[in-house]
C-alpha cells in the first residue's frame, strides 16, 4: 500500500511542485534519499506517524486518502476529521505537545475608534502625567519588591536559626548518652514538616507557584499568558512556599522565586487595584491592558533579580535577555530604576535588622562577601584552567538537566495527584536530612574553631573538643551560607574528600529537588554544587603544583566552579555574567566568568537544553524563540495557518456572535471581521479584528443596535468599560443573553481594530516568525486579494521545532 | 623655627631616651649653631654637655648629629616623661616575652602594661606642661617616623588582640573574678588529670569528666558573655587537645548500627513510593486536538513528503 501510494502521490508531486522550485528541489532530494527504510526516522510529523499507522489498521487513513483523491479532497477531510473528533487520541504527555491553555498576551495597541477618541481628548498635560506615574509606579516595584526580599530574607534566618539551633542541642545532647538516630529523626522530622506545609500551600492552593518561578516569568515576558501567574495569591503562596522549603532544608534557593514575586508585585501595582481582594483604588486605570503590564512586570522581574543578587545592572539585562523583543529604550531607563530602588530598599531595611542602621553593604539576598584579597587575583595563564572548569561545568549542568526532564516527566505522568506531591516533597526532605545527618556523622574531617566563627552552628559531634565536623559546615546550615563558607574560608577549611562527597550527594539532591510542588529556586544549589567541585579543583591544583599554594586560591576557584555550574544548568548569557559580576562586587572577574560561561553554554547546549527551557517545554507553553528554526524557509503561511476562520460580520446577529463565543471545541480569541460572509464558501473581504474580550463586555453591556435606537440617552461605551474588566473577562457562560435579544443585531465598526495586520499566503515562516516576535503580535491574518483565508496565532507558528533530526511539528493537546 | 628642623630636633631627643645621662656631642652646622647661641639655655647645655658615652663611640655617625637650641624646661619635662615611657615599656616587653608559651600575657603583664599605659596618657594628655608647651606635640607627632607613638600603638594592638581586658578589671588593678575562678577551676582539673595520668586512660577519663566538664561549661558560659581572653582561650584549648587527643576521652562513634538502620529505612521510602505511583496511579494522559489545517492538499502534501 505504502508503495501503491507513493506512486501516485509522486504523480502529484510533479504537478504542484512546479509552483514553487526550491521545494521541488528539496523534496526530490528527500524522496531520493529515505526510500522505504525510512518508516522509523522522525522527520516533520515524526510525533504523528505512529498514530496514523495505527489509523491505517483502523481502517481509512486520512493520509492516504488526501493522497488519492484529488478531487474529492475537502469531502474526504471533513469525514475524516468527524471521526477523528469522535474519538479523541490520547497520549502519554510528552515534551512534543502545545497546550490549548495559554493564550497571548494582547501586546499589540487596538486602535478602534474609542481608542482614538480617547487620545483626542487626552490633552499635552495628561500625557505628562502618564510618563510620570510610569516612574512612580516603577519606584514603587522596585520598594515593594525589595520589602519583600527584606521579608523572606529575616524570616527565614529567623525560623531556620530556631530549627538548626533544636537540632544542635539535640545532637549534643544525643552525642553523651547515645541515641543519635533520635536526632536524626527529629531532623528527618522537622525538615518535613516545613515542607509539608509549604507544599500544601503549594499543590493545592496554586500550583503555578511551584518551582523557582522563572520559567513563568520567562513565557510571560515572551508574550504567553499563563493562567493565575501574577495573581496576589500566588505571591502570597510563592512566599509563604519558598521561607517553608528553605527552613525545611530543601536543597533550594530563594533567589529564583524573588524573581517570580517582583513580578506578582509589578503586575499588581501597575493596576491599581486587586482583583482577588476586590479593592479598587481608582488609580493607574489607563495601564490595565497587555501592554502596558508586560512592561512593568519586565520591570518587576529585573527588580526581582535585582533584590535577589544585589545586581540591579544585571536585573536589566534579565529582563532585555528573556523579553528581548518587543523592547524600548524609554523602558530600559525606568527599569533600572526599579532595580535600582529595589537593591537599595533591601540594603536599607536589612541594615536596620542587623543593627547598623545607613550601613549600605548587604546589597543582596545572596551575599557572595567580597573578593579582593591579594590571593584572589588572577593570572593568564589561569584562563585555560578556568575554561576547561567552564567545560567540566557545562557536561555537569547537561547531565543535571537530563536527569531533571526524565524526572519531571515521571512526575507529570505519575505524580500528579496533590496529595502524592505533597507527600514526595516530605520524602525529598526527610532523605535530604538524612543523607545530610549520614555524610555528617561519618565524616572524619575535623577543623578546629576558627577566631571569628564564620560557622553559625558548629557541630563537634566526635570531633575533638574545640574542633568542628567540617562537613557539618555544609550541610548544617542555609545553602547561601554554605556557599559563603565554600568561597571564603580560609585554605585548608575542608579536605579534598569532603568536598567531593558533598558535590555528589548535593548533584542528586538537588537535581532531584527541582521540580517538587514548593517553590523553590535552583540558583543557589547550582552554585552550591558548583563551589564545592570548584574548590575540590582549587585544592587539588595547589598540591599538585608545588607552589600552588601562592596562586590556586581554593575560594577563587570555587567562585569559577559555581558560575561553570550555574552556566551549565540554567545557560543564561549576559545576564548572568552580569549577575555574577555584580555579586562578587570585583569587576575584574569579568573577563574569567564570560569565559566560563560561553564554555559552559557551548559544551551544554551540545547535549542538552538549559533547565528553565526544559521545563517550559515540558509544560507544553507555545514559546517563540528567538527566531524561527533554521530550516523553515520553504514553509509558507498557507501551510501554517488555521483554515477556516470563523469570521464575524460588521453587523452581526447577537445569537451567531453568542454561538461563536459558546462553542467549547473552537475556543477562538480572534474574530476577522469581515464585509459580509458569503453563503457559499467563498472568502469574504477583511475589515478589521474584534477580540473575544471585547464582544464579551459588548455583550454584558448590551451594546445592541436596537436598544440604541430605542434608547436615545444610553451611554456610549468608552475604553474604561473594556479596561474595568481586565484582566479577568467573565466566562461567556455568566453572560445572559434572552431569545428576544438573541435576534438583535450588534455594530462592531466602532470596537474592532480597523487595520490589523495582514500577510499574503506566500510569507514564508519565518518573516511570520519575525512579525510576532517584534511586534508581540497576537492574531495575524492571512489574507488573498484582502480576502480571508486564514489565521496565524502563536500556536501555529510554535508547533514548529527544530529537532535533532531537522524540522518538527508538535501537537495540540488539551492538559 | 622651620618645621624640618623641628622634626630632626625631636629625632635627636628620642635618641636622647638611650644615651640621657649623658648626651652626645655633636657638630652644628653654623646656621644652627647662630640659632643656638641665640637661645642657649641652662636645661639645654646640660643636654649637649660634652659626657661622653661607649656606646656612641661605635656610632660614628651620630656626630653628625647635635642637639638643638630649644626651649629646655620644656624639654626636659618632656624627655624626662619620655624616660619613663621608656622604663616602663622595657619592663612590659621583659614581661611579655617569657610569658608567650603558655600564653600568661594577661595574668603576668597587666600591671606594667597599666603603667606604661599610664605615662603615654600623660604624654599624650593636652594638659600643657610647666613651660606652657604639650609634649603631645612634641613627643609623639612632629616627625614622619613617630616612633613612640608607633610603639605603644604596637603594644596597643597586641593587647587589642589578646583581648586582655576582659580578665583584667578597670583600672588594670587585679585580674577579674572570673578568672580568678577559671584559673582555679582549671588548676583542678589538671591537677586530676596529673593524680590519674599513670596507667589507664580510661579511669582518668571517669574520674575527671566531672571537673573537665564543669571547666567546659564555664568556659562555654564565659565564651557567651565574652569576658573570654587569650590567657583563659590558650589554656582551655591545650587542656582540651590534652583531653581529646592526650587522653583520648572524646565520644566514640558507637551507634553505627542504628543510625544505619534508620537511615536506610528513610532512603528506602522514595524507591517504594516512586514504585507504587508507578504501578497504581494512573498515568496521566493528554487529549490530542486537531487543529483546523488549510484544505488544500498542499500542505498535507508536504507533510507526506517529509515523511516518506
Amino acid at each position: 500500500m505504502k508503495l501503491f501510494t507513493r506512486a501516485f502521490w509522486s504523480v502529484e508531486l510533479a504537478e504542484v511542485a512546479m509552483a514553487n522550485i526550491t521545494k521541488k528541489v528539496s523534496w526530490s532530494s528527500r524522496t531520493d534519499e529515505s526510500g522505504v527504510a525510512s518508516e522509523g526516522t522522525p522527520l516533520l510529523n515524526g510525533a504523528e506517524q505512529p498514530r496514523h499507522s495505527r489509523q491505517l489498521s483502523g481502517g481509512g487513513s486520512i493520509f492516504q486518502i488526501g493522497r488519492l483523491s484529488t478531487v474529492d479532497l475537502e469531502e474526504e477531510i471533513t469525514t475524516e476529521e468527524d471521526s477523528l473528533r469522535g474519538r479523541l487520541k490520547e497520549i502519554p504527555h510528552n515534551e512534543k505537545l502545545l497546550s490549548l491553555k495559554y493564550e497571548s498576551l494582547d501586546y499589540d495597541n487596538i486602535e478602534n475608534q474609542l481608542f482614538l477618541e480617547e487620545e483626542r481628548r487626552m490633552s499635552f498635560m495628561s500625557f505628562r502625567c502618564l510618563e510620570i506615574s510610569r516612574w512612580v509606579i516603577c519606584g514603587l516595584i522596585g520598594f515593594l519588591t525589595g520589602l519583600i526580599a527584606c521579608f523572606i530574607d529575616i524570616v527565614v534566618e529567623q525560623l531556620a536559626g530556631i530549627k538548626y539551633q533544636v537540632i544542635k542541642e539535640n545532637i549534643v545532647k544525643f552525642t553523651e548518652v547515645g541515641g543519635l538516630s533520635i536526632s536524626l529523626i527529629l531532623w528527618a522530622v522537622l525538615n518535613s514538616s516545613f515542607v509539608m506545609v509549604g507544599a500544601i500551600m503549594v499543590a493545592f492552593f496554586e500550583p503555578i507557584a511551584a518551582g523557582s518561578g522563572i520559567p513563568q516569568i520567562k513565557c510571560y515576558l515572551n508574550g504567553v499568558k499563563i493562567p493565575r501567574v501574577v495573581r496576589l495569591k500566588t505571591l502570597l503562596v510563592k512566599v509563604c512556599g519558598v521561607i517553608c522549603s528553605v527552613v525545611g532544608g530543601l536543597a533550594v534557593g530563594k533567589e529564583g522565586p524573588m524573581i517570580h514575586s517582583g513580578a506578582v508585585v509589578a503586575a499588581g501595582v501597575s493596576q491599581g487595584r486587586s482583583t482577588s481582594l476586590k479593592r479598587d483604588f481608582k488609580i493607574f486605570e489607563y495601564f490595565r491592558r497587555d501592554t502596558e503590564k508586560r512592561d512593568f512586570v519586565s520591570a518587576g522581574a529585573a527588580a526581582g533579580v535585582s533584590a535577589a543578587f544585589g545586581a540591579p545592572v544585571g536585573g536589566v539585562l534579565f529582563s532585555l535577555e528573556e523579553g528581548a523583543s518587543f523592547w524600548n529604550q524609554m523602558l530600559t531607563w525606568r527599569i533600572f530604576f526599579a532595580s535600582m530602588i529595589s537593591t537599595f530598599t533591601l540594603n536599607f531595611f536589612l541594615s536596620i535588622y542587623h543593627n547598623k542602621p545607613g550601613d549600605l553593604s548587604n546589597p543582596g539576598l545572596i551575599n557572595f562577601g567580597r573578593f579582593e584579597s591579594e590571593s584572589m587575583e588572577y593570572n593568564l595563564y589561569e584562563i585555560p584552567l578556568f575554561i576547561a572548569m567552564g567545560a567540566v561545568g557545562g557536561l555537569l549542568g547537561a547531565l543535571f538537566n537530563v536527569l531533571n526532564y526524565w524526572l519531571t516527566i515521571f512526575r507529570i505522568r505519575y505524580v500528579h495527584r496533590p496529595c502524592l506531591q505533597v507527600m514526595e516533597a516530605m520524602l525529598v526532605a526527610a532523605v535530604t536530612a538524612t543523607v545530610a545527618f549520614t555524610m555528617i556523622y561519618f565524616s572524619d574531617d575535623c577543623q578546629p574553631l576558627g577566631p571569628d566563627h564564620t560557622e553559625e552552628y558548629p557541630l563537634q559531634l566526635f570531633c575533638a573538643d574545640g574542633e568542628y565536623n567540617s562537613m557539618a559546615t555544609a550541610f548544617f546550615n542555609t545553602p547561601e551560607r554554605s556557599v559563603r563558607s565554600l568561597f571564603h574560608n580560609q585554605p585548608g577549611t575542608y579536605n579534598p574528600l569532603t568536598l567531593g562527597v558533598f558535590t555528589l550527594t548535593y548533584f542528586f539532591l538537588a537535581c532531584w529537588t527541582y521540580g517538587l510542588s514548593v517553590s523553590a529556586g535552583v540558583f543557589i544549589p547550582s552554585l552550591l554544587i558548583g563551589a564545592a567541585w570548584g574548590r575540590l579543583c582549587g585544592i587539588l591544583l595547589a598540591s599538585i603544583t608545588s607552589t600552588g599554594s601562592t596562586w590556586a586560591d581554593p575560594g577563587k576557584y570555587a567562585l569559577i566552579g559555581a558560575a561553570a555550574q550555574l552556566g551549565g544548568i540554567v545557560r543564561m548569557t549576559l545576564s548572568l555574567t552580569v549577575i555574577m559580576v555584580e555579586a562578587t562586587g570585583n569587576v575584574t572577574y569579568g573577563l574569567p566568568i564570560m569565559l566560563v560561561l560561553m564554555t559552559a553554554k557551548i559544551v551544554g547546549d551540545y547535549f542538552q537544553e538549559g533547565l528553565y527551557d526544559i521545563h517550559i517545554k515540558l509544560q507544553s507553553v507555545p514559546f517563540l524563540h528567538w527566531d524561527a528554526p533554521a530550516t523553515s524557509h520553504w514553509l509558507t503561511a498557507r501551510e501554517v495557518m488555521s483554515s477556516p476562520v470563523t469570521c464575524l460580520n460588521r453587523i452581526e446577529k447577537v445569537g451567531t456572535i453568542v454561538d461563536t463565543l459558546s462553542n467549547t471545541s473552537t475556543n477562538h480569541n480572534g474574530f476577522p471581521v469581515v464585509v459580509r460572509v458569503s453563503d457559499n464558501d467563498e472568502p469574504a473581504k477583511l475589515c478589521g479584528l474584534i477580540l473575544r474580550s471585547q464582544l464579551i463586555v459588548l455583550l454584558k453591556h448590551k451594546v445592541f443596535v436596537e436598544l440604541a435606537q430605542s434608547r436615545l440617552t444610553q451611554r456610549k461605551l468608552q475604553l474604561k468599560d473594556f479596561r474595568d474588566a481586565y484582566p479577568r473577562f467573565p466566562p461567556i457562560q455568566s453572560i445572559h443573553v434572552s431569545q428576544d435579544e438573541r435576534e438583535c443585531m450588534m455594530d462592531l465598526t466602532e470596537f474592532m481594530n480597523t487595520t490589523p495586520y495582514t500577510v499574503p499566503q506566500e510569507t514564508s515562516l519565518p518573516r511570520v516568525f519575525k512579525l510576532f516576535r517584534a511586534l508581540g503580535l497576537r492574531h495575524l491574518v492571512v489574507v488573498e486579494d484582502n480576502r480571508v483565508v486564514g489565521l496565524v496565532t502563536r500556536k501555529d507558528l510554535a508547533r514548529y521545532h527544530q529537532g535533532r533530526h531537522g524540522l518538527e511539528e508538535l501537537q495540540l493537546a488539551q492538559t | 623655627m622651620s618645621p624640618h628642623e623641628l622634626s630632626l630636633f625631636f629625632v635627636l631627643l628620642s635618641i636622647n631616651v638611650y644615651t640621657f645621662e649623658g648626651s652626645i656631642v655633636v657638630d652644628l652646622n653654623l646656621a644652627l649653631a647662630n640659632k643656638q647661641e641665640s637661645v642657649s639655655s641652662p636645661g639645654h647645655s646640660a643636654v649637649n654637655s660634652p659626657v661622653f658615652k661607649p656606646v656612641v663611640d661605635s656610632l660614628q655617625s651620630l656626630n653628625l648629629l647635635s642637639s638643638f637650641p630649644e626651649d629646655p624646661a620644656i624639654s626636659e619635662y618632656c624627655s624626662e616623661l619620655l624616660h619613663v615611657f621608656g622604663q616602663r615599656y622595657v619592663t612590659y616587653v621583659n614581661c611579655l616575652v617569657p610569658a608567650a608559651r603558655p600564653v600568661k600575657v594577661c595574668q603576668n603583664c597587666y600591671s606594667s602594661y597599666g603603667s606604661l599605659v599610664a605615662i603615654y596618657t600623660n604624654i599624650s594628655s593636652d594638659q600643657m606642661s610647666p613651660g606652657n608647651v604639650s609634649c603631645k606635640r612634641s613627643l609623639l607627632r612632629s616627625d614622619r617616623l613617630m616612633l613612640v607613638y608607633q610603639m605603644y600603638s604596637d603594644l596597643e594592638d597586641l593587647w587589642e588582640k589578646s583581648d586582655c581586658s576582659h580578665c583584667i578589671t578597670d583600672a588594670y588593678r587585679s585580674l577579674t573574678n572570673d578568672t580568678m575562678f577559671f584559673m582555679t577551676t582549671l588548676n583542678q582539673t589538671l591537677t586530676c588529670f596529673e593524680k590519674y595520668k599513670q596507667g589507664n586512660h580510661t579511669e582518668l577519663c571517669k574520674s575527671c569528666k566531672g571537673t573537665y566538664k564543669g571547666l567546659n561549661d564555664l568556659y562555654s558560659r564565659m565564651e557567651k558573655e565574652q569576658t573570654l581572653c587569650i590567657d583563659i582561650e590558650d589554656a582551655m584549648n591545650m587542656t582540651r587537645i590534652l583531653w581529646s587527643k592526650g587522653f583520648n576521652c572524646s565520644f566514640p562513634r558507637e551507634e553505627t548500627v542504628p543510625v544505619i538502620a534508620v537511615s536506610s529505612f528513610m532512603l528506602f521510602l522514595p524507591i517504594i513510593f516512586y514504585l507504587s505511583s508507578f504501578l497504581h496511579s494512573e498515568q496521566k494522559k493528554r487529549k490530542l486536538i486537531h487543529p483546523k489545517r488549510a484544505k488544500s492538499y498542499a500542505t498535507l502534501m508536504n507533510i507526506q513528503d517529509k515523511q516518506s
